[in-house]
């Protein structure tokens, strides 16, 4: 591929963002809808990488490979494979909706589309990095935006959702840093070239302890991104009090970054270790989901409720990759795209509902369905989503991983499908206070149903949502190479062999990515 | 090869060049009672001029002159040029002082060569004594120039302090030159790897006392914890314009002849030193971080953050010569960031303010968004994240001191890293988070500041080299990986 398409997608909204920052002062009208409409360049350019992806190859593909400095071995080397391509596509679509979601904004608004547009930049750079360097470089710069975005637009406790959310995941990352340097001084050692490629890093030479330390390290730092329990204690801190723009990201995206970083880092580069710490990582999946869930039961705001939600939906994520079956793998990649969309949904709605009642208590409402029926609507739809009604897309995700878990990882699974139920319980239960009976609140009684802008942006989402649901095909179609690779690498380098029927291949009868 | 006189005047051109530009400056100051404008030029002239000398050293041979005093070398010529872009960027910095001063402007223009001179020599110098009087010339400097405003109280008690502890650290220096003179015959760096490669020392304790005490003596002025009390106070009651040259200066001088005297004079005992070094970075990290987060005051938070600048720094030195370019590299973008940060607090605090209490910052982005940003900047860069120079100088330390086996220090320095973001972080939640506090007396808006003239280069300067470096830091990496001593 000539054309360096996955750089432009990196740069694109660095580029963005400096348009924005030299927008002149006396024009703030101006701030968001260019913003907006800068941000549709990288859309475009993620959707067109989208429809001419080779499905069926599960490899890296429009790989560009630039030296950034040569005696590091650190290397500007992007490529795009099944994993990552539905994350663009998911980072690029909820940039310009929660641009959008932020027209209540008043407060600086030039440097909130900046670090929004910032943000995304660092997203899309995690997610096509293939060096190490480079990949901690974009995983660490991210935190600035959010930083910002969460302690500078936020709610009352922003400042310390802020700085919790900052130490937190910087802690993590920080030993995942001297990870880093280690196996890059060791892989020139071996070869007498220091490099920080990944593909160089699948051919690392190393002893089973350090193969243990070093996916410790980075799975730290992963399970504190994703959030794990029992490190989820930053999560409803910095969902609640970030601006709805802010949290959306964060549900949607920023999460998501731990689940890709176990997927294509931990599993791929140390696959003894991940073969062996299994069973830890699914116990605190499991814990995760139940306790989440449990837990955004009894939430009586309902901000604190989806953010909640998201550790258990998320528990199911790390369930589905540490399953290692190829239903299990597919199910946890659908699950991230999927929990992006309807957990993206919920915090818009949310957000909708506080700009117009400045209040997120579900004992606020009550009734909203007979003024708001379009919202009321819009809800249902998403919670319906995010429970994993079938035909909607939150049925296909967790349906692969609790298939792809029970074969496994069997009691595991079944602990794990009370987190379905229990979803219906908090989601459900939060739909009828909110939304049924009659109208017991008079300040509830005037309030306004959505709007054009709302219902387009609710709308797109739904409309994936179902596409999702009903033709999963066109995701899986491109999820499922890449995911049968990491399966061939880990039944490659261990004695681990994926029992019968946890492989595609097996059923088939021919290796997928072939 | 210390037998043969050889006069190279080019190993000294930058700092003949910097006496001669003081000269010109106090005559003219006697004599015709210039406008500051015209000490400008001259000042400028001088330090472009030793600048385009210094580029002569870097393509000169490397060879010694002066009986083996001085050497002409990349490592010293780096030095040099770090140098003088410090003494450029903090006397930019401190132009309102000097303007304000009066006639005691010119001295400050003065103090300020001296002070250059003196650190280059530092870097140059291969032979003990001649390192012990570059430090002497630019402490002395450092000392009037931390007092130069003395009609404040605090000024004098930071002069004061700073006078007694370094020369407390001047006389251990000192005599670490004696014990090395005493254990092995020696003064001469190049003469000392000679006579360790040649003999060997069967009873090392001389040898190894008078180690440890150079070392010492150097951690004081690098201000390396538990060498450091004297830097929070020096800081916080310097004039505000200075203290950034005061610190950034005197790191590269004094981290310079620690480097050289190790690496090239006691190549032998690496193994000892490189221990000792590790024991003090570790110290400095910790108390750095963890006393810098209870500060009130920015200038004291700096101050404890550059002791642990100054651990990081010494980690990077654990690689020995391999690790020379890591040091040179933070050496190089830590002082940009560190004048730049002084550059903003002598905005907020006026040229010649003591104090800094963090109070000051509430709501500065409101006030004076370009302060703020650049402050925010420097403080991000500081703390290590990614795409400012900060994070590659650091990833470069961390690289450097991992090669060597000190992956302990590594793990401690990372998390340390971390605290860090604790009171780095502060000061943007104080900035752009919180809004200023009701002023007591009604109707007292809070002031605005602004970065007036020379200021305002001085930051885009430190703006653009912290971002620059940061996104492409290949160039700077590659200049310095030539910067070995002879």
């Amino acid at each position: 591929m000539d054309f360096p398409i996955l750089s432009v997608l990196v740069l694109l909204p660095f580029a963005a963002a400096v348009i924005v920052g030299l927008l002149p002062s006396r024009r703030k009208e101006l701030y968001l809808p260019v913003g907006i409409a800068l941000s549709f360049l990288p859309l475009a350019a993620s959707i067109w990488l989208f429809a001419v992806f080779k499905t069926g190859e599960g490899a890296f593909q429009f790989v560009e490979k630039t030296t950034w400095y040569a005696p590091w071995g650190v290397s500007w080397h992007l490529g795009v494979d099944g994993i990552s391509l539905l994350m663009l596509v998911l980072t690029t679509i909820l940039v310009p909706i929660s641009l959008a979601a932020s027209t209540t904004i008043s407060k600086r608004p030039k440097q909130f589309v900046v670090f929004n547009l910032l943000l995304e930049g660092g997203l899309l750079g995690v997610f096509l990095s293939l060096d190490l360097f480079m990949f901690f470089v974009f995983f660490e710069v991210i935190l600035v935006p959010m930083y910002f975005i969460i302690g500078v637009w936020g709610s009352d406790r922003r400042i310390y959702a802020a700085i919790k959310f900052f130490i937190f995941t910087a802690f993590g990352s920080a030993l995942m840093l001297a990870g880093i340097i280690a196996m890059a001084l060791m892989y020139g050692r071996q070869t007498g070239q220091i490099s920080f490629d990944y593909l160089d890093m699948l051919n690392l030479q190393m002893s089973y302890q350090t193969e243990l330390w070093l996916f410790a390290a980075f799975a730290l730092a992963f399970a504190i991104k994703v959030p794990m329990f029992p490190l989820h204690t930053w999560l409803p801190d910095a969902h609640v009090e970030a601006p709805t723009a802010g949290s959306v990201m964060l549900a949607g995206v920023l999460l998501k970054m731990g689940t890709y970083g176990l997927l294509r880092f931990n599993l791929m580069l140390f696959p003894r270790a991940t073969v062996d710490a299994v069973p830890i990582l699914a116990v605190l999946a499991v814990i995760g989901i139940v306790y989440g869930a449990a837990v955004a039961i009894v939430q009586p705001d309902l901000k604190k409720l989806v953010a909640y939600s998201s550790v258990s939906h998320l528990g199911f994520i790390v369930l589905g990759i540490f399953a290692l079956t190829s239903q299990g793998l597919q199910g946890g990649v659908v699950q991230m795209i999927n929990h992006g969309l309807s957990t993206g949904a919920l915090f818009l709605l949310v957000g909708m509902i506080y700009e117009r009642r400045h209040t997120k208590k579900i004992a606020d409402f009550g009734g909203l369905a007979n003024v708001m029926p379009l919202y009321a609507g819009f809800f249902l739809f998403t919670a319906l989503a995010s429970i994993g009604l079938p035909g909607l897309n939150g049925f296909i995700g967790e349906f692969l991983v609790l298939i792809g878990s029970f074969v496994t990882l069997k009691w595991f699974a079944i602990v794990a499908a009370s987190g379905v139920v229990l979803a219906a319980v908090y989601l459900l239960w939060a739909y009828e206070r909110v939304f049924t009976g009659p109208v017991h609140n008079p300040a509830n009684e005037k309030l306004l149903d959505l709007n054009a802008r709302e219902i387009t942006m609710l709308g797109v989402l739904a409309a994936f949502m179902l596409l999702l649901g009903l033709y999963p095909k066109i995701a899986l179609d491109r999820i499922a190479p890449s995911t049968e690779l990491v399966l061939d690498r880990i039944e490659a380098t261990t004695t681990y062999e994926v029992p019968y029927p946890g492989r595609i291949a097996d059923i088939v009868g021919v290796s997928a990515h072939e | 090869m210390s037998d043969i006189v050889n006069v190279s005047y080019l190993a000294v051109g930058p700092e003949i060049i910097l006496t001669l530009g003081a000269v010109a400056v106090l005559l003219v100051d006697v004599f015709r009672k210039p406008s500051p404008r015209v000490h400008a030029w001259i000042a400028g002239f001088t330090l472009a001029l030793a600048g385009v000398v210094a580029g002569f050293q870097w393509t000169a041979e490397p060879s010694v002159s002066f009986s083996g005093m001085i050497s002409i070398d990349r490592f010293g010529t780096l030095a040099t040029f770090i140098i003088l872009g410090v003494a450029a960027l903090g006397l930019a910095t401190a132009w309102g002082m000097v303007e304000r001063l009066g006639r005691r402007g010119a001295e400050s223009i003065v103090l300020v060569f001296m002070a250059a001179a003196g650190f280059q020599l530092m870097a140059t110098s291969q032979n003990l004594m001649m390192i012990f009087l570059g430090l002497e010339i630019a402490s002395l400097s450092l000392y009037v120039l931390a007092g130069i405003s003395r009609e404040r109280v605090q000024a004098d008690e930071a002069a004061l302090k700073y006078f007694l502890l370094g020369s407390f650290a001047s006389a251990v220096f000192v005599y670490g030159v004696a014990l090395t003179f005493a254990g092995t015959g020696h003064l001469s760096i190049l003469d000392l790897r000679q006579f360790f490669a040649t003999y060997v020392v069967l009873r090392p304790g001389v040898t190894l006392a008078a180690m440890a005490m150079l070392i010492i003596g150097l951690a004081f002025k690098v201000s390396a914890a538990p060498f450091h009390v004297w830097a929070p106070d020096a800081y916080q009651g310097s004039p505000a314009g200075i203290v950034g040259f005061m610190a950034a200066a005197a790191k590269v001088g004094a981290f310079a002849a620690l480097a050289r005297i190790l690496i090239a004079g006691f190549p032998f005992y690496q193994d000892v030193w490189s221990d000792g070094l590790a024991l003090l970075a570790a110290i400095s990290i910790t108390v750095g971080m963890i006393m810098a987060i209870a500060q009130t005051d920015l200038r004291r938070m700096l101050a404890y953050s550059s002791v642990a600048h100054a651990g990081f720094i010494l980690t990077a030195l654990l690689g020995g010569p391999g690790g020379l370019a890591a040091v040179w590299f933070y050496l190089a973008v830590y002082t940009v960031q560190l004048i730049g940060a002084f550059a903003v607090v002598s905005s907020v605090a006026g040229p010649m303010g003591a104090q800094s209490p963090l109070s000051d910052y509430t709501g500065l982005a409101d006030r004076s968004p370009f302060l703020a940003g650049a402050l925010a900047l420097f403080m991000v860069a500081m703390s290590g994240v990614p795409l400012t120079s900060g994070f590659v100088a650091k990833f470069a330390a961390f690289a450097s001191a991992w090669a060597a086996g000190y992956e302990w220090l590594v793990i401690l320095a990372v998390l340390a890293s971390v605290a860090g973001f604790f009171f780095y972080l502060r000061v943007i939640v104080l900035m752009y988070m919180q809004e200023p506090a009701v002023a007591e007396a009604p109707g007292a808006a809070p002031a605005r500041f602004q970065a007036v003239g020379a200021v305002r280069w001085v930051l885009l300067i430190a703006i653009a080299v912290t971002l620059l470096f940061g996104i492409v830091p290949g160039p700077l990496l590659d200049l310095v990986r030539n910067a070995l001593p002879l």
